[in-house]
């Protein structure tokens, strides 16, 4: 692995950070009855009276089981997994907030960890003498936030509010503030927890750019996050946890496209969107995608330009809701948006009722990836008139391969189309 | 580079160098809670005043006039009893802040490492401020009634810190059971306003008859309320046994607080 200057080999680096088999249990504890009458929750208390120390039934539940994976310095390390996979966990015993049930960590030089920004900020204080008490608490010494006062009120962008108490500050400005203080620590090793979503885009945009100085000053950082593309901008190996577990180590669009598929996403051939989750503004009170089952496909995963075919059942709820057509959208798994497609009315509605319909992508020119589909039902008396009834997100979860049968080799930066239409022929030839 | 080591159940030794690491942040803390304290109210640094001041009229009304008590030495009353009760608040809240210090700072204990006996230790700070402005007042009234301090009042700054230290490892000790059982939120302000009576706060010492005196010295604060009044009051005679008595228990309470503390400090973010 190189470094972005190219010079310094990773192999060669010492180790800074070495985790070994670190497990941790929590144990939850299930109350067994539930007082259901007064003299019920009477007779409990005065159990729990007569029996302070004994507890309800208990389960033990490993958050961490058995993590191990070794951080050279200077390497920037993406930790991924979908939620309760153990990423947070294993943040909060690298930078001793809790302690592990078993293993052993090691690492040299100081850590200092940007868990959650604005912690410990007290709103009746200013936002300078916050950013004394602040820095305090991140482990700097007075000498150094005298040395860098300047750069935080500067990068913070609050100016000359700076001897205001926060408590009168927007909430943009507070977590300005609150990044500025974190993002001018200087430890070897540095812990960040999806804090990058701070403030409007721009600001945002200022902080990925603050974590990347800090990534390329040579600091080891390890990076937990949501966000596949700022792991992308700032790391140069994931590690993916599943179940607290390490289930992959090593190159990022590897991990990330398993994070995607294996962690994330599940391929299924029947939908049922019954009690499927809709964006507030579909009440669907006239029609609605009841579910959608995959046709000539038993895998959900599609060859090169192979057509995608399902059946969808749609519900009518109310008599004339005139013609219904469909808007499909097709997102790589990255959220990333890649086409989109306006079909004809396939239907004039009056009745109330059940439809089936039969839906058929031919040339959907999809690279080799991981996507996912929205279905958008509208309907209306007239293409004027017409209006989104459901909004069906994600519809459905396919994989697309090369045409050699694998899904790799296809770097992200070519885009997701490929054209597979591209006449070329040779029109001229000089022989010296 | 320093290297660390995390382990369950960590070394002790590399705690006691962070907490010379994290110095700053005692001080830090304590500036916070002052400087909290008295923003924004009208008469800021008043209340730290008003409140014991207040109390002494209270106490002196019904020990010295209403049930005719006499005070330690030749001290006017109402100053034998705004030196006890300097004192008692001194313990109590030191005691009371750090029983509940995992509660309280539950929010920043868990998205921070900082070796977590800088919060008691800021906040008992914190009060040792308040109780230098208590003693200002105290020493104004002295001079305005004309009972002169003497030499032993020098001593004072030895007693208020024996004092805050008891008041710090008991609560220590408690704070383990407060992250437990939150009836201990109940239990300890209960129990210390009836301990409240039985310290020599609103009254003198000998008006404990002596066959109760051996136990009602076994009360831990008994000997550090006598030893401060000992300060300020220049014939009072200074009770050897209460004090000693005290020390046992802030030793005690020392040894076994910290390390109930410690245990309780590894793993309460889980429970809380």
């Amino acid at each position: 692995m190189i470094l972005s200057d190219g010079v310094i080999k990773m192999s060669e680096q010492p180790i800074a950070l070495h985790i070994s088999n670190i497990k941790k249990k929590y144990v939850i504890k299930h109350i067994t009855k539930k007082p259901d009458s007064k003299i019920e929750r009477l007779k409990l208390m005065g159990y729990n009276l007569l029996h302070p120390i004994k507890s309800n039934a208990k389960e033990d539940f490993w958050a961490l089981n058995g993590v191990s994976f070794d951080v050279k310095q200077g390497e920037k390390v993406g930790v991924i997994g979908k939620n309760g996979a153990g990423k947070s966990t294993l943040l909060k015993i690298i930078s001793r907030i809790t302690e592990p049930t078993d293993g052993k960590i090691e690492f040299y030089g100081k850590v200092s960890s940007m868990l959650e920004v604005g912690t410990g900020f007290n709103a009746e204080l200013t936002g300078r003498e916050n950013i004394y008490l602040n820095g305090a608490i991140l482990g700097m010494t007075r000498a150094e936030i005298d040395q860098k006062l300047d750069d935080i009120i500067e990068f913070s962008e609050v100016g000359k509010f700076i001897d205001t108490p926060v408590k009168r500050y927007s909430s943009g400005m507070f977590v300005r503030l609150a990044f500025a203080v974190a993002s001018h620590l200087e430890p070897d090793i540095l812990l960040v927890d999806e804090v990058l979503a701070v403030g409007d885009t721009r600001f945002q945009k200022k902080c990925i750019n603050k974590m990347k100085s800090i990534a390329d000053s040579g600091k080891t950082i390890l990076f937990v996050s949501h966000q596949m593309n700022t792991i992308r901008q700032l790391c140069d190996r994931v590690v993916v946890l599943k179940e607290g577990r390490v289930i992959y180590d090593g190159e990022v669009e590897e991990g990330i496209r398993l994070y995607n598929s294996e962690a994330y996403l599940e391929k299924q051939l029947h939908y049922d969107y019954t009690d499927l989750p809709r964006y507030p503004d579909f009440d669907l009170k006239k029609a609605q995608v009841m579910s959608l089952s995959v046709l000539q496909n038993e895998t959900g995963i599609y060859e090169a330009n192979e057509p995608i075919e399902f059946k969808l059942k749609i519900k009518v709820k109310v008599p004339d809701l005139g013609d219904l057509s469909f808007r499909m959208m097709i997102w790589h798994a990255d959220e990333t948006p890649i086409e989109t497609a306006f079909t004809k009315t396939f239907a004039s509605i009056t009745k109330v009722g059940d439809y089936d319909v039969e839906v058929k992508i031919n040339d959907h020119h999809l690279a080799p990836g991981l996507y996912k589909l929205t279905i958008i039902l509208s309907g209306g008396d007239s293409s004027a008139n017409s209006e989104n009834l459901d909004y069906v997100y994600p519809a459905f979860v396919f994989e697309v391969l090369n045409a050699d049968g694998t899904s790799r080799n296809w770097s992200r930066s070519w885009g997701w189309v490929h054209m597979d239409d591209v006449d070329v022929k040779l029109v001229g030839e000089k022989k010296e | 580079m320093r290297k660390t080591v995390i382990e369950p159940n960590g070394k002790n030794l590399q705690y006691w160098k962070d907490i010379w690491n994290y110095r700053e942040l005692a001080f830090n803390l304590a500036k916070r809670d002052i400087t909290v304290r008295y923003k924004q109210t009208r008469i800021g640094l008043g209340w730290a005043i008003i409140a014991p001041i207040v109390n002494m009229f209270v106490s002196t009304f019904i020990f010295g006039t209403l049930a005719g008590l006499s005070s330690d030495g030749s001290a006017p009353y109402f100053i034998m009893v705004y030196a006890g009760s300097i004192s008692w608040s001194v313990f109590q809240k030191n005691l009371s802040q750090t029983a509940s210090t995992f509660i309280s700072n539950a929010d920043l204990m868990k998205k921070v490492y900082y070796p977590r006996i800088l919060s008691p230790l800021g906040a008992s700070l914190a009060g040792l401020f308040d109780s230098m402005i208590s003693i200002i007042v105290l020493v104004a009234m002295m001079l305005i009634v004309g009972y002169y301090p003497t030499v032993r009042f020098l001593l004072f700054p030895i007693f208020l810190l024996l004092n805050s230290a008891l008041g710090l490892f008991a609560g220590l000790f408690l704070s383990a059971f407060n992250v437990k059982w939150r009836d201990m939120a109940q239990i300890v302000p209960f129990a210390l306003s009836v301990l409240q009576y039985a310290c020599p706060v609103s009254y003198s010492i000998t008006s404990i008859p002596e066959k109760y005196r051996l136990i009602y010295s076994l009360n831990p604060v008994t000997g550090m309320i006598s030893a401060f009044k000992w300060c300020v009051i220049s014939d009072m005679s200074f009770d050897t046994l209460s004090f000693l008595v005290a020390m046992a228990w802030l030793v005690f309470f020392a040894v076994v607080g910290i390390v109930l503390f410690r245990k309780t400090e590894r793993n309460f973010v889980d429970i809380v």
